[in-house]
């Protein structure tokens, strides 16, 4: 059977209460099958009691054991041990973006906190529908595997930077509620997440849909409520302004025109404000001409976009249909 | 092995990002990849066009595939938005024919040719690492990189979503690093390879994207890297062009010279600084070139 090292970041207070990282290794010869939190669980018992993780149903359901493994956030009990070690090596960390409370455990209290920002409950409100048909929950089926492990949360890379962003996980969630035919308010939240920290933030990654562990695709979640709420009208931001000027450009020039696209996205003060950077740019050449290369027979398109404006044909992706055993 | 496509380089790379263009043209012809141009080709649309207008998007990338397809060719291109935006709509088209057809009922009214699927979606990075002889590579660089730490940014959408990346993205790609290695520098293992350089947060959350680019450059430089390349005309603008307003947003210097990767390609293969636009460049790496004999 192959030996692996296990480096496990290890957090612990010092005398004065202050959390202290440091990181340490265990070797375990196992098969390569094993899961990451069987390994965890004959680490603690055989080697080292003091290792602190979370753990509950072992079968990629509660979403309790999510833990940083060899760079990711995984599922430690979905996760084979052959598929992250790296020359052997197997690194364990505590979830990223939230505050570390003891070794691999971390306080999800500001996780669920956005999760709640969403109001995740049915609303009453003018927009409830009398009767829900079948296809109603090829929306709300995309994203209701969810189990809140969080693995999504801990690998944005905008959360990284970013306080105010509600994440990906509460976000889909979010369009669950948008996509179910029984809510009332679908259009005020539309409203409140395209505020700031909202849909927009979002920076189209895609590491959510990467590392969840239940293919949710959270991302895909955000693009769909982001167009939905671009029909809602509300545009008023820089992020479905620049979402906008592309269509128009794409029928006029065929390529963006990336001369107007700044005063476009962000108006004239907001342009003012990045003359600065603008300057920077200029300065080795970077700014674009006003007048960008036309694509031949890009009148094609003005008819395509005039045929679909005219017949809008849905090109929405759809859940597969669950069916009860 | 004659290796033709039809070129799709991006509206950055023919306007903010000439260089890139220019590189990528320079190596190309010296591999003996030949890089067909595609005069009906327009903007894919980038991550925008699916939120604003999804049908119209993929009515756009069908047009696109189409002309392409109508080559005989696969579809090269140089920046990551654009190689994840096509590869999507196609991989869409060749999962979901009903959509195809959909599709092609509105493009053919309007006198574009339907699309068949039958073409692939290819970075021209993914060709140069995947597609062309090892050998012929090696015997190209007149001027190895002499051991020069590089910090490979591969680009958010060089990699995921892996599953409509025609398996070259995902956690485990190592092209870039690949390619680093055969130039004869050596790769840096760091905390944001494979993370967000913010381009497209860039007008929506500035502070922010600037903090990413603050991150990734300071977390390359702490690992050791002298030189930061990437395959995306969008990464380039944002940990290149916009480095000095992250400097300013976090407080801290960078200085850690970013190249397009077919610059430091072009470079190691004796191409001229002025073909390859390096003066183009925010932050000069004229003196790492020098430092490791490559200019």
């Amino acid at each position: 059977m192959p030996v692996y090292t296990f480096r496990i970041q290890r957090n612990q207070k010092n005398g004065q209460g202050v959390l202290e990282s440091r990181y340490q290794e265990y070797t375990l010869e196992l098969p390569e099958t094993t899961t990451v939190l069987n390994a965890l669980e004959e680490l603690k018992a055989d080697q080292d009691g003091t290792i602190t993780f979370r753990q509950s149903c072992r079968s990629a359901i509660c979403g309790s054991c999510a833990m940083k493994i060899s760079g990711r956030t995984r599922l430690a009990c979905k996760t084979h041990v052959e598929t992250v070690a790296r020359n052997g090596v197997i690194e364990l960390a505590p979830m990223a973006n939230q505050p570390v409370l003891k070794d691999l455990v971390v306080d999800i209290g500001p996780f669920f906190r956005k999760v709640h920002q969403i109001k995740p409950y049915l609303e009453e409100g003018p927009e409830k529908a009398a009767s829900v048909d079948r296809t109603s929950y090829d929306q709300v089926n995309h994203v209701t595997q969810c189990i809140m492990c969080g693995c999504c949360y801990s690998d944005c890379t905008m959360k990284e930077v970013s306080d105010e962003f509600i994440g990906p996980a509460a976000l889909a969630k979010a369009f669950r509620f948008v996509s179910d035919p029984r809510e009332g308010q679908k259009t005020a939240r539309l409203q409140e997440l395209s505020e700031a920290g909202g849909v927009w933030s979002c920076t189209r990654c895609a590491m959510c849909i990467d590392s969840c562990p239940k293919d949710v695709k959270p991302m895909e979640a955000i693009v769909k409520l982001r167009t939905r709420g671009m029909e809602k009208g509300f545009v008023d931001g820089p992020g479905p302004r620049h979402a906008l000027a592309f269509h128009q450009d794409i029928q006029k020039w065929g390529d963006l025109n990336e001369f107007t696209l700044l005063q476009r996205t962000v108006g004239i003060l907001g342009s003012i404000a990045e003359l600065g950077t603008a300057f920077h740019l200029l300065k080795r050449g970077k700014i674009p001409s006003p007048f960008p290369h036309q694509a031949k027979g890009v009148e094609q398109l003005r008819t395509i976009y005039q045929l679909l404006e005219k017949n809008p044909i849905d090109v929405e992706t759809k859940a597969k249909e669950v069916v009860p055993e | 092995m004659s290796l033709e496509f039809a070129y799709y380089p991006g509206c950055a790379a023919k306007q903010v990002q000439k260089e890139a263009d220019w590189a990528a043209q320079a190596v190309a012809r010296e591999l003996g990849i030949t890089l067909h141009a595609m005069p009906q080709a327009t903007c894919c649309g980038a991550v925008s066009l699916r939120e604003s207008k999804p049908a119209f998007s993929l009515a756009v990338a069908a047009r696109i595939l189409s002309e392409a397809e109508a080559q005989g060719r696969h579809l090269a291109t140089i920046c990551n938005t654009c190689l994840q935006t096509l590869s999507h709509a196609n991989y869409r088209f060749k999962n979901e024919p009903e959509l195809l057809e959909k599709i092609n009922g509105v493009i053919t009214q309007a006198g574009v040719r339907a699309y068949k699927a039958s073409i692939n979606v290819y970075h021209l990075l993914w060709v140069i690492t995947d597609q062309v002889d090892p050998a012929l590579l090696r015997q190209k660089i007149k001027k190895p990189l002499n051991g020069m730490r590089v910090a490979p940014f591969y680009g958010c959408h060089n990699l995921r979503p892996a599953e409509i990346l025609a398996a070259k993205g995902g956690e485990k790609a190592d092209h870039l690093d690949r390619l680093i290695e055969l130039l004869g520098g050596a790769p840096v293992a760091y905390s944001g390879h494979d993370k967000c350089c913010g381009f497209h947060v860039m007008l929506s959350d500035a502070r922010e994207m600037r903090t990413m680019v603050a991150n990734n450059c300071l977390n390359a430089k702490d690992a050791g890297a002298e030189v930061m390349i990437s395959p995306c005309t969008l990464c380039d603008m944002a940990m290149g062009a916009y480095q000095k307003p992250a400097e300013d947003a976090v407080g801290k210097e960078i200085k850690l010279p970013e190249m397009n990767f077919a610059q430091l390609l072009g470079m190691a293969m004796g191409i001229s600084p002025e073909t390859l636009g390096i003066s183009r460049l925010h932050v000069d790496p004229s003196a790492v070139l020098a430092a490791r004999k490559v200019l």
